[in-house]
C-alpha cells in the first residue's frame, strides 16, 4: 500500500502553549484512519494542520507524494467536514453541494448532473432547492457529506461529524460513511471523542492525549494489547478496571492489595514487584468456589441483553450478558481468563 | 407596581419622549404653511387657518435650494463611499485577527469617536491648509466627515463579521477559495444586511452634516443645504415660514427614506447576520 499522507515530527505551538508535539503518522491510500483521544488532545488542531487551516510549527507532511509545507489549502484537493457542518447559508443544497465545482471551472451543466448524482447517493434529491436552515440536522449532516464527495478529493478530514445527532441516527451514520468511504475507495481521515464510533469505524486507530498520540494500531490490537494505562483505559466500554496489587512469590499471580484475592496470570513476572492489574469489565466471569476475587455490589443496571454491576465506590464493573438475581449488597465471587489480565507499572503506567 | 403594569408604564414614558422630540418636526411643517401674523398668533392655532403651499416653489427657487441639495448629496454619497469601503475591509480585519496590536487599532478606533468634531475642526482646517486641500473644499469635508464616521460604521461591522462563523471561510477555503474569494463569496454576503444598514445610516448623518462644512467650505456654490439653511439665519431674520419651508424640502426625503426602511434598519442592527 502506498501512503496518502504522511507526517513526520509535526510540532505545533500556539504561543507558549504546546498543542502538538512530535506527530509522526503514515496514513495509506485507501484507509480510514480515526484519531482519538479525550476533549483538548488536539485532534481537530491535528486534522486543521492536514487541511491546511493551521500552520505547523516543524515537521513535515506531504500528501499523495506532494510536500505540503506551505501550501494553502485550496491547493492541497482534500475534503472537510466540520463538526458544526458549515454549510453556507445563503446558498440552496444544490449550490453549497456544487461550490467547489465551480470554483475549479466545472461548467454549470455538468455541476448540477453531479450535484444530482450526489443527491441521489445521500438522500437529498427532494431537498436540492431548500436552504441550509430549512433542513434537519441530520439532513444538514447529509449536505456537508455530499459537499465533501461531490468532487475526488486525495483525503477526506472528518472533525467530528455526528457529534450533533441523536443515537440513533449516529449508528445509522456511521455505517453509512462507513460504506461511502468503501464505495468511493476513499482515504479518510476521522476526528472523534468516541472511542466506540473509532472501533466500529477506523481501519486503524490513534489515540492521542495533551498532543502526542500514545498509541497507533488496528483496533482490536489497541482493545487487545493497550500499551499503556491510558490507552487501556480509553478504549473500550465500559472502561478496564484497575486494581493493585504485588505480584506472588511464585510469580505467575497477583496479590490484589486489602486482601481482595489473588489474580492468576498466563506468564512468569518477577516476583514482588508491585502492579496495576487491568480487567476489562467483559472479561470476568461469576464463579462459585474458584473465584479469585470477591466483589460488593453496589448498584446493578440492566438494559435487557446486558446486565452491568458496579461496585459501592464506583470504581469497578463488571458486565454479564445473563440476567442475574443479585442485588445491593451482595457478594459475588469473580475469576477470569490468565490470558486477560493485563498489567501496568504504577508508576510510569506502561504496559509489563 | 405589578409586573403587568410596567411595560404599560414605560411605553408611555417613551411615547412622552418620542412627542417631545416629533413635535418641533410637526411644528416645522404647520409653520412653514403660516403666515407672518398668524404665526405669532396667541394662542398659537395647530393648524394654519390659511395654508400657503406656493411657499416650498418660492424657497426652492430662491434660495438655490437644488445647488445646495447637490452639494449635499454629493458629500453625503462621498462620506459614505469612502467609509463602507475603507470601513467594511478595517472591520473584517479587526473582526478576524486577534493580537495586541489589533486590540490597540481598535482602542484607537474608539478613541476617534470620542473626539468632537467642533474640537477637531480647527487642526483640520489648518492642516488641510497646508497641504492645499482648501482649494478643494467639498473634498476635504468628505474626508474630514468620512473619519468622522468610520469608528461607528467599523464598531458596528466589525460586529457583524463576528457573528459570521469562521467555519463558513474555512470550508470555503477547503473547497478550493482564495482568501479573498471566500471574503467576497461568503462572508461579504452574510453581513451584507448590517454593513448596508451601517451605510444609510452613515448616509443620513453625513446628509446633515454642518460643522465642517461650514468651516471648511466658503464659496456658497458649494455649500451643503445645512450650511444653506445657517445663512437664513441672521441677527435679524424674520422669515420664519421660509426658514420651515427650508427645513421642510431639507429634511423630508431624509425622514421618508427612514420611515420606509426603518424595518430593514430596525432588524439588520438586532438580529445577526444569520437566521
Ligand atoms: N487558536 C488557539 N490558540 C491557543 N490555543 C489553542 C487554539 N486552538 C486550540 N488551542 C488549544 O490546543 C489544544 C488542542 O485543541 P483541539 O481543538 O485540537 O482539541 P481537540 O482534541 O479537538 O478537543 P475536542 O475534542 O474538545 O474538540 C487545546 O488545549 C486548546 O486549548
Ligand atoms: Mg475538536
Amino acid at each position: 500500500m502506498t501512503a496518502q499522507i504522511e507526517l513526520a515530527g509535526i510540532d505545533k505551538h500556539y504561543g507558549s502553549f504546546h498543542a502538538l508535539k512530535d506527530i509522526s503518522l503514515t496514513i495509506d491510500k485507501g484507509s480510514f484512519v480515526a484519531l482519538v483521544g479525550p476533549s483538548g488532545c488536539g485532534k481537530s488542531t491535528l486534522l486543521r494542520s492536514i487541511a491546511g487551516l493551521e500552520s505547523i510549527s516543524a515537521g513535515r507532511m506531504s500528501i499523495a507524494g506532494r510536500e505540503m509545507t506551505g501550501v494553502p489549502p485550496r491547493h492541497r484537493d482534500i475534503a472537510m467536514v466540520f463538526q458544526s457542518y458549515a454549510l453556507y447559508p445563503h446558498m440552496t443544497v444544490e449550490d453549497n453541494l456544487t461550490y467547489s465545482l465551480r470554483l475549479h471551472g466545472v461548467g454549470k451543466a455538468e455541476a448540477r448532473k453531479k450535484a444530482a448524482e450526489v443527491a441521489a447517493t445521500t438522500g437529498l434529491t427532494q431537498l436540492l432547492k431548500r436552504y441550509p436552515r430549512q433542513l434537519s440536522g441530520g439532513q444538514r449532516q447529509r449536505v456537508a457529506m455530499g459537499r465533501a464527495i461531490i468532487r475526488n478529493p486525495k483525503a477526506f478530514l472528518f472533525d467530528e461529524p455526528l457529534s450533533n445527532l441523536d443515537a440513533a441516527l449516529r449508528v445509522q451514520m456511521r455505517k453509512e460513511i462507513r460504506a461511502l468511504h468503501d464505495r468511493l475507495g476513499a482515504t479518510s481521515v476521522y476526528v472523534t471523542h468516541d472511542q466506540i464510533e473509532a472501533m466500529t469505524m477506523a481501519d486503524w486507530v490513534v489515540v492521542m492525549r495533551d498532543g502526542v498520540i500514545e498509541q497507533q494500531g488496528r483496533p482490536l490490537d489497541l482493545y487487545d494489547h493497550p500499551v499503556n494505562r491510558f490507552v487501556a483505559g480509553f478504549i473500550g466500554s465500559p472502561a478496564m478496571n484497575f486494581m493493585a496489587g504485588r505480584i506472588a512469590e511464585s510469580g505467575n499471580a497477583v496479590v490484589l492489595d486489602g486482601g481482595a484475592g489473588t489474580l492468576p496470570l498466563a506468564r512468569h513476572v518477577e516476583p514482588g514487584r508491585a502492579v496495576l492489574a487491568g480487567i476489562r469489565p467483559e472479561h470476568l466471569v461469576m464463579a462459585g468456589d474458584d473465584a479469585s476475587f470477591h466483589l460488593t455490589i453496589g448498584v446493578v443496571e440492566s438494559t435487557g441483553s446486558a446486565t452491568y454491576l458496579t461496585s459501592p465506590d464506583g470504581a469497578f464493573q463488571l458486565v454479564q450478558s445473563e440476567r442475574t438475581t443479585l442485588g445491593p449488597g451482595d457478594r459475588v465471587g469473580l475469576t477470569i481468563d490468565p490470558v486477560r489480565v493485563h498489567l501496568f507499572d504504577p508508576q510510569t503506567g506502561m504496559r509489563l | 407596581m405589578t409586573r403587568s403594569h410596567t411595560p404599560w408604564f414605560l411605553l408611555i414614558v417613551a411615547l412622552a419622549l418620542a412627542a417631545v422630540y416629533l413635535f418641533p418636526l410637526y411644528w416645522m411643517y404647520v409653520t412653514s404653511l403660516k403666515t407672518g401674523s398668524e404665526m405669532f398668533a396667541n394662542p398659537p392655532t395647530f393648524w394654519p387657518r390659511d395654508p400657503n403651499p406656493g411657499i416650498f416653489a418660492e424657497v426652492w427657487g430662491r434660495r438655490t435650494m437644488p445647488t445646495f441639495l447637490t452639494n449635499s448629496v454629493l458629500i453625503a454619497g462621498g462620506v459614505t463611499a469612502i467609509t463602507v469601503i475603507l470601513g467594511t475591509g478595517c472591520a473584517y480585519v479587526l473582526a478576524r485577527y486577534r493580537n495586541v496590536w489589533i486590540d490597540i487599532g481598535l482602542f484607537c478606533v474608539l478613541m476617534l469617536q470620542v473626539l468632537p468634531a467642533s474640537v477637531m475642526v480647527t487642526p483640520l482646517f489648518v492642516g488641510f491648509n497646508q497641504v492645499g486641500m482648501l482649494n478643494y473644499p467639498r473634498t476635504a469635508v468628505v474626508l474630514a466627515a468620512a473619519a468622522k464616521a468610520m469608528p461607528f460604521f467599523v464598531v458596528l461591522v466589525r460586529a457583524t463579521f463576528m457573528s459570521v462563523p469562521r467555519e463558513l471561510e474555512e470550508a470555503a477555503l477547503v473547497d478550493g477559495n482564495s482568501r479573498i474569494g471566500a471574503f467576497f463569496s461568503i462572508v461579504l454576503p452574510l453581513a451584507r444586511n448590517g454593513i448596508l444598514v451601517c451605510a444609510i445610516l452613515t448616509f443620513m448623518t453625513a446628509f446633515g452634516e454642518y460643522i465642517y462644512s461650514k468651516s471648511i467650505i466658503q464659496s456658497p456654490s458649494l455649500q451643503p443645504a445645512s450650511v444653506g439653511l445657517s445663512g437664513f439665519l441672521g441677527p435679524n431674520s424674520t422669515d420664519w415660514s421660509s426658514i420651515m419651508a427650508y427645513s421642510a424640502i431639507y429634511v423630508t426625503p431624509i425622514l421618508l427614506a427612514f420611515v420606509i426602511l426603518q424595518r430593514r434598519i430596525v432588524s439588520g442592527l438586532t438580529s445577526g447576520a444569520l437566521k
